[in-house]
C-alpha cells in the first residue's frame, strides 16, 4: 500500500507561493487558482492521511526523520497521532475555505496570497512537527504575515489591532520558548525529538522542583496563544479587524496551536507539575468562560462579538486540560476540531455579511434572512453548534469536557454550564438583531451566495460541524487512540 | 634570537598589504587625467579573490613573530567575516560615493587599510600588535566618518568618534600597562599562565576593567555607547555598515580571545557582571530605538541592543556562549548589511534618511522593501530568518548557565524590539507613498540584494553548516580556556 508522505503536505503551499512569486501581479485569477489548488492538495492528503491512519495500532505514523542540526539534537521529524491527523483535517478544512472566500480581496492580491500560503504552510509545519524546534519556528513562522496581512487588508482599527495581536503571540511565543529550552536542557539528552524525550522522562521524570517552574512557563507561554485569561485582549480586536481568512485561520486553527502545545510539551512531559498546577489553570478557564462570555453578551459589533465568544470557549480547552482523565482530555481535543470549524464559518459568514452591508454593528443590521436566506441559515447553524445544541459536533465535545470535569471540580463545572447558557443568549441575540426582524432597506439589493463555489466553503465547514456531530465515532477513536496514551503517562 | 619567520601564516595579510600600497603607488603615481574609477571594481573582484584564498587557509595553524601572530580557527572564522563584510561594503561605497568623483578612490583605500587592521586584531597574540591592530582600524575608521567635508554632521560624527575613540585606546593601552605591571609580559600565553596560577588581584581587575571598556567602546556596550548614536547617523552610510558590522565583531573577537581565552580562568569573576551589562546594554538600545526618527540612529540604537544580546553569550560562557556569538555574527552580518544595503539605494535617490519616507516603499521598489521586511524580521528574531537561530543559541546557552532572570529579560527585549521594526514594515508595506516615484536599483545592487536575503534565509533554514563553522571557530581556538 503507498502510505502518504507528510512531506507534502507542508510542501505544496509552499510550492504555490514559489510559483505565485513568478507569476505577475496583475494576473490575479491565476493566482487565485494557485494557491486554490495548493491549499487543496493539501487538505486531500490530510483526508488521506486521516483516512490511512491506523488506530488500533495507535503511536505515531509515517515517520518521517532526517537530521537537520546535529550538534543539537535537532531533526526534521514529522510524524501524526490520532490527535494532529485530526488538526490536519481541521486546518485543512479551515484553509481550504479561507482561501475560497478571500476571492473578495481585490487590493494587492499577488501579496495576500503570499503571505496567506505561509501562514498556512507554518501551520501545517507546526502540527506535523515532532521535534520541538521545528514546532516552534513553525509556529512562530505565521507571526509577521499575520501582522502585514492584518495591517493591510484590515478594517477600521487595523494598525492598533494588527500589533496589539502580534506583540501579545510573541510575548507568549518567546516566553514559551525559554520554557522548552529550559526543559530541552533539564532533560540532558541533548535531543529536541518530542518521542525521545517523551519515553525518557516516562522513565526518568524530571526531579519535581524544576517541573515546578518549567510547567508555569510554557502553559502561560502558549496560553497566550490561547487567550488564557487574562492574556486574551489581543484576539477580540486582532479577530474583529483581520481580514476573513485571518479571522477564520486565526480564530479556528492557529490558537488551538497553543492547546496542542500545552499538551504535547507541558501536560504528557511534566504530568507531576501538572497535578500541582492544574486546579489553578482550571480556576482560570472558568474566568475565562464565564468573563469573556459576560462581556461577549455586552457587545454590539458581531466580529468583537465573536471574538469573545472564540475566547469564552477556550475555557472549556483549558477546563478539559486540567482533568488529568481520557474523557476530558477526548473532549478537548474533539472541541479544538469541533470549535475551529464552527468559528472558521462563523467568521466567514461574518466577513461576508460585512462584505456586503459593510456594517457589522447589531444596531445597523437586521432581517438580512431576507435578502440572504443561504447566508443567514448557514449563520443560525454556526451559532446553534457554539451553542451547544446537540446534532452538531460542538455539543459531543462540550458534554465530554463537563462529564471530565464533573469529577475533579463540581463547583467550577456548573459555572462551565453556566457559560453555554450565555453563550446561547448573546448567539440568539445576535441571530434576532442581525438575520431577523424588519430589514433595513438600505440592504434591500444585497445578494445572498449564490454560485456554488460562493456557497462551497459554508457548505464544506457546515457539512463537517453535522457529520462530526452525529457520528462522533469517526473521530473518537482516533483521539481515544492517543489520548489514552497521555492519560496513563499522567497516572 | 634568531626565529623562523612562518610567513604562510601571515600571508593573507601581506597580500593585503601589496594591494594596499600598489594601489596607493598607482594613485599617487597616475596623472590627474587618468580616471581611477577601476579602483573600486579591482577592489571587489580582488577581495573576491582574497576569500577564494582565504578558503584554502582553513587547515592553517600556528604562531609566528615571536608568538606575537597566531593563525588558528578563530582568526580564520573571522577573517572570512571581514572579507565578507566588506565586499558588501566597497559595493556600497561604490554606489553611495558616486557624487564625490575623485575622492571616492582614496576612500577605497581607507577601507583597505581599516580590513587589514580588523584581520591583523583577528591575528594578535600579544597585546602590542592588538594595540596596534585596533589603532589602524580605528585610525582609518576616524578619517571615513568625517569624510564628507561639507556636511556638518559628518564632521560632529567624527569630532566625537575621535574624541571617544582616543579615550578609548587609552583606557585600553592604561590597561594593558597595568597588566604588564603584575604579569611582566603583553604575550597572551604568558598572561593566560598567570591568570591560571594567581588569583583576580584588584591589579589585575583594574587592568580587565580598562581593557574591556575599550571593548565595550568596540562593541557599543553600555556605557560606553554614547557615540553610537550620532556617529551612526552622521557617519557616511557605508562606513555606519562598517561600524554596526566589522567594528563591533572585531569587538566580540577580541572579547572571545581575552574572556574565553587568556582570562578564561577567572570566568566566574566576571560573568556576572557581565551578565548585568548585558540585560542593560539590550534593553537601554530597545527602549531609545522606540523614539527614533532617523532610520540610521535606530539602526544605532538597535545595534546597541544587538550588542546587548552578544553579550550574553559572553556572560553564558563555554564553547556554546561563543559559538553563539559567532553564529549570530554571521546572521548580523547578512541581516544588518542588507538593512544598510537599502537605506544606501534609498538615500542615493531619495536623499532622506528619515523614517518617514519610507512610507510606501513597496510601491517604489519591490525589491527594496522585500529585503528590508526580512532584515527586519531577522533583526527582530523571528524564525525561520538568520536573526532567530542566532538569539535561540545564546538564549540555550544562558538559561544553561543559570542566568534565567537574562534569558526573560532577552525574550522581553525581543517584544520590544519588534515593535519597533514592525512599525518600520508597516509605512513600507502598508501606508501609502508621499512621493510615488519609482526607484530604480542598478542591476549590481539587485544581485548584492537577491545574495542578502539569500544569506539571511539560508543561514536561518540550514543551520547546520553554519553552525558547524561556528563551533569550530571556537573549538581550535589558540589558548583556548573553555570547559
Amino acid at each position: 500500500m503507498i502510505t502518504p508522505n507528510l512531506s507534502w503536505i507542508l510542501l505544496s503551499p509552499l510550492l504555490g507561493l514559489g510559483l505565485i512569486c513568478l507569476v505577475p501581479s496583475y494576473k490575479t485569477s491565476l493566482i487565485r487558482r494557485i494557491s486554490s489548488i495548493a491549499v487543496l492538495l493539501s487538505f486531500i492528503l490530510s483526508v488521506w492521511v486521516y483516512a490511512v491512519y491506523d488506530p488500533v495500532r495507535s503511536g505515531f505514523q509515517f515517520v518521517q526523520n532526517v537530521p537537520w542540526v546535529i550538534p543539537f539534537g535537532i531533526s526534521y521529524h514529522l510524524g501524526v497521532d490520532g490527535i494532529n491527523s485530526l488538526l490536519l483535517l481541521l486546518l485543512g478544512a479551515a484553509s481550504f475555505a479561507a482561501v475560497l472566500v478571500s476571492a473578495s480581496v481585490k487590493e494587492r492580491v499577488k501579496e495576500y496570497y503570499i503571505l496567506l500560503l505561509i501562514t498556512i504552510a507554518g501551520t501545517y509545519g507546526a502540527f506535523l512537527s515532532l521535534d520541538i524546534f521545528f514546532f516552534y519556528s513553525f509556529h512562530e513562522v505565521a507571526a509577521v504575515p499575520v501582522f502585514l496581512m492584518i495591517a493591510i487588508w484590515g478594517s477600521k482599527r487595523r494598525e492598533f489591532a494588527s500589533m496589539n495581536l502580534t506583540l501579545f503571540l510573541v510575548a507568549g511565543a518567546s516566553i514559551a520558548l525559554l520554557g522548552l529550552l529550559a526543559l530541552y536542557l533539564a532533560a540532558g539528552l541533548g535531543t529536541f525529538d518530542l518521542i525521545q524525550i517523551q519515553q525518557h522522562l516516562a522513565a526518568h521524570p524530571l526531579p519535581i522542583e524544576t517541573q515546578y517552574w518549567i510547567f508555569p512557563i510554557i502553559v502561560v507561554g502558549f496560553g497566550i496563544t490561547l487567550t488564557l485569561w487574562p492574556f486574551y485582549t489581543w484576539a477580540p480586536s486582532g479577530y474583529a479587524e483581520a481580514p476573513t481568512a485571518i479571522s477564520m485561520l486565526h480564530a479556528g486553527v492557529l490558537k488551538k496551536m497553543g492547546a496542542y502545545a500545552i499538551i504535547r510539551f507541558a501536560i504528557q512531559l511534566m504530568p507531576q507539575a501538572a497535578h500541582t498546577w492544574m486546579p489553578t489553570i482550571a480556576g482560570l478557564a472558568i474566568i475565562n468562560i464565564v468573563y469573556c462570555g459576560l462581556v461577549a453578551l455586552a457587545q454590539r459589533d458581531l466580529k468583537y462579538l465573536l471574538g469573545y465568544s472564540s475566547c469564552s470557549h477556550m475555557g472549556y480547552i483549558l477546563l478539559g486540560l486540567a482533568c488529568f482523565n481520557t474523557i476530558g482530555l477526548n473532549g478537548v481535543v474533539y472541541l479544538m476540531f469541533a470549535h475551529g470549524i464552527m468559528s472558521a464559518l462563523a467568521f466567514a459568514l461574518t466577513g461576508f455579511v460585512a462584505d456586503q452591508t459593510e456594517a457589522r454593528n447589531l444596531d445597523e443590521l437586521g432581517g438580512l434572512l431576507k435578502c440572504m436566506p443561504f447566508i443567514g441559515t448557514c449563520f443560525m447553524m454556526a451559532a446553534l453548534a457554539s451553542a451547544g445544541v446537540p446534532g452538531f459536533a460542538n455539543f459531543i465535545a462540550e458534554i465530554l469536557v463537563l462529564l471530565g470535569a464533573w469529577d475533579q471540580y463540581r463547583w467550577l463545572t456548573v459555572f462551565a454550564v453556566f457559560g453555554l447558557v450565555i453563550t446561547a443568549i448573546y448567539m440568539l441575540k445576535a441571530i434576532r438583531l442581525g438575520f431577523q426582524g424588519p430589514l433595513n432597506p438600505k440592504f434591500a439589493s444585497l445578494s445572498d451566495a449564490h454560485t456554488l463555489v460562493e456557497k462551497l466553503p459554508y457548505v464544506l465547514l457546515l457539512a463537517l460541524l453535522i457529520l462530526v456531530g452525529c457520528l462522533p465515532s469517526i473521530i473518537l477513536t482516533h483521539i481515544g487512540s492517543s489520548t489514552k496514551t497521555i492519560v496513563e503517562s499522567m497516572r | 634570537m634568531y626565529t623562523v619567520i612562518k610567513w604562510n601564516l601571515i600571508s593573507l595579510e601581506a597580500l593585503m598589504a601589496v594591494i594596499l600600497i600598489a594601489l596607493t603607488v598607482t594613485d599617487i603615481a597616475l596623472p590627474k587625467k587618468i580616471k581611477r574609477d577601476w579602483i573600486g571594481d579591482f577592489s571587489i573582484i580582488s577581495l573576491s579573490g582574497l576569500i577564494v584564498f582565504w578558503l584554502t587557509q582553513s587547515a592553517l595553524n600556528g604562531v609566528t613573530f615571536s608568538n606575537m601572530f597566531v593563525m588558528d580557527s578563530l582568526a580564520w572564522f573571522f577573517k572570512g567575516f571581514f572579507l565578507l563584510a566588506m565586499v558588501f561594503i566597497f559595493a556600497m561605497t561604490r554606489e553611495c560615493f558616486k557624487s564625490l568623483g575623485e575622492r571616492r578612490n582614496e576612500f577605497y583605500l581607507l577601507l583597505w587599510l581599516a580590513l587589514i587592521g580588523m584581520c591583523f586584531i583577528a591575528s594578535s597574540a600579544d597585546f602590542l600588535l592588538l594595540f596596534i591592530s585596533i589603532e589602524i582600524l580605528t585610525i582609518s575608521l576616524y578619517v571615513m566618518t568625517a569624510y564628507l567635508k561639507s556636511d556638518r554632521l559628518s564632521i560632529e560624527a567624527g569630532m566625537k568618534y575621535l574624541i571617544l575613540g582616543a579615550l578609548s585606546s587609552g583606557f585600553l593601552i592604561y590597561g594593558i600597562s597595568f597588566l604588564y605591571g603584575t604579569t611582566h609580559s603583553t604575550h597572551f600565553d604568558v598572561i593566560q599562565r598567570y591568570c591560571q596560577t594567581h588569583a583576580l588581584s584588584a591589579m589585575t581587575l583594574f587592568a580587565m576593567v580598562l581593557i574591556f571598556s575599550s571593548v565595550g567602546f568596540k562593541i557599543a556596550a553600555l556605557p560606553f555607547s554614547l557615540w553610537v548614536a550620532d556617529v551612526y547617523q552622521g557617519a557616511p552610510t557605508p562606513v555606519t555598515a562598517l561600524l554596526s558590522v566589522g567594528s563591533k565583531a572585531a569587538g566580540f573577537l577580541i572579547l572571545i580571545r581575552l574572556f574565553f581565552g587568556i582570562f578564561g580562568a577567572w570566568h566566574f569573576e566576571w560573568r556576572l557582571a557581565l551578565a548585568i551589562l548585558s540585560a542593560i546594554t539590550m534593553t537601554y538600545g530597545n527602549l531609545v530605538a522606540l523614539f527614533q526618527t532617523n532610520i540610521k540612529r535606530l539602526l544605532g540604537y538597535s545595534s546597541i541592543s544587538h550588542a546587548g544580546y552578544l553579550l550574553m553569550g559572553a556572560a553564558a560562557g563555554g564553547a556554546l556562549g561563543a559559538s553563539g556569538i559567532n553564529f549570530y555574527l554571521l546572521g548580523y552580518l547578512f541581516t544588518n548589511l542588507a538593512a544598510f544595503l537599502v537605506i544606501v539605494i534609498f538615500s542615493i535617490t531619495t536623499k532622506s534618511d528619515e523614517i518617514e519616507d519610507y512610507d510606501g516603499l513597496s510601491q517604489r521598489s519591490g525589491l527594496l522593501a522585500c529585503t528590508m521586511l526580512f532584515a527586519l524580521v531577522s533583526l527582530a528574531g523571528m524564525p525561520p530568518l538568520a536573526g532567530f537561530f542566532g538569539k535561540f543559541i545564546l538564549l540555550m546557552a544562558v538559561i544553561k548557565s543559570g542566568y534565567i532572570w537574562l534569558a526573560f529579560i532577552a525574550a522581553m527585549n525581543i517584544v520590544i524590539s519588534l515593535y519597533y521594526y514592525l512599525l518600520i514594515a508597516k509605512r513600507i508595506y502598508v501606508d501609502s507613498p508621499r512621493n510615488p516615484s519609482l526607484i530604480a536599483v542598478p542591476i549590481c545592487m539587485q544581485l548584492l540584494l537577491v545574495f542578502a536575503i539569500f544569506g539571511i534565509v539560508i543561514i536561518g533554514i540550514f543551520q547546520g553548516p553554519f553552525l558547524d563553522a561556528a563551533m569550530n571557530a571556537v573549538k581550535g581556538m589558540y589558548l583556548s580556556h573553555l570547559q
